[in-house]
């Protein structure tokens, strides 16, 4: 098992903070690059929508991040404590939309949602709490 | 990230190295506007050859879109080549290989859009 946990405030500099806080939980749990990958999008698109939807302007929300691999099964939790926002009430986009029409809104929910095992949204008190679960392939897979 | 900009007769390379996130987007984005409207005649094309792309996010494809859509109006043939394994599936999930032109390779590529 392996666990690790980092904490930073909800603007979008500290996306660089948290992809290096990956790079060095996958250095120690070694996992296939296809399963790193789905995290750091997962992880992206989770913080990037606390950064805007959960600063209001008076105020940066502070995240807590923490990743832990038992049993085969990686468990991202992501943490804020900014106003109630639940990303799965998002509206699924239009993916078979043509050009024109084709809009971004809600893919990166939708993205973590379709590469994720499970992915489940509470509020906790006065914070918003994201988990996502995802089983691990073989490392040589 | 960092963009490397080419041209092969009239068709504008651009290849992104590194990964394509929300930090990234806005660079890349004005990079891909400079390949379009540049200095002197636009291009007959612009390839998006990402053979050095290890990752890409939502905010990635919105430059994507944006760039097939402005190369659509402007009459500017567009396509991608060479995604890595990890950015085809992003692409695939999100309907975006229907969205666009994606080519195996780059001189597939260019063999299409000279066509």
């Amino acid at each position: 098992m392996s666990e690790r946990h980092v904490s930073v405030p909800g603007h979008a500099s500290q996306l660089g903070v948290l992809v290096r806080f990956l790079h060095e939980f996958w250095s120690d749990a070694k996992v296939p690059q296809a399963t790193a990958m789905t995290f750091e999008l997962a992880l992206e698109e989770a913080f990037m929508n606390v950064v805007m939807h959960g600063s209001p302007t008076d105020r940066v929300a502070r995240v807590d991040v923490s990743l832990a691999i038992v049993d085969g099964e990686l468990t991202l939790i992501i943490e804020d404590d900014g106003p109630p926002f639940d990303p799965l009430t998002l509206a699924t986009p239009n993916i078979s939309a043509n050009l024109d029409e084709r809009r971004v809104g809600g893919l990166g929910v939708f993205l973590m949602r379709k590469m994720m095992d499970n992915v489940r949204y509470q509020r906790l008190e006065s914070r918003n709490q994201l988990q996502m679960i995802k089983r691990v392939g073989n490392a040589d897979e | 990230m960092h963009t490397v900009l080419e041209s092969v007769g009239k068709i504008t390379l651009v290849s992104p190295r590194g990964r394509l996130d929300f930090g990234s987007a806005a660079d890349f984005q004005a990079q891909i506007e400079g390949a379009m409207t540049g200095a002197g005649t636009a291009p007959v094309g612009v390839l998006i050859d990402c053979a050095g792309l290890d990752y890409v996010s939502s905010a990635g494809l919105r430059v994507f879109l944006i760039a097939a859509r402005a190369a659509k109006r402007a009459g500017i043939a567009f396509g991608v080549c060479d995604l890595k394994p990890s950015v085809r599936e992003v692409f695939e999930i999100s309907g975006f290989r229907e969205l666009m032109p994606v080519h195996a390779d780059r001189p597939q590529a260019l063999a299409q859009m000279l066509k």
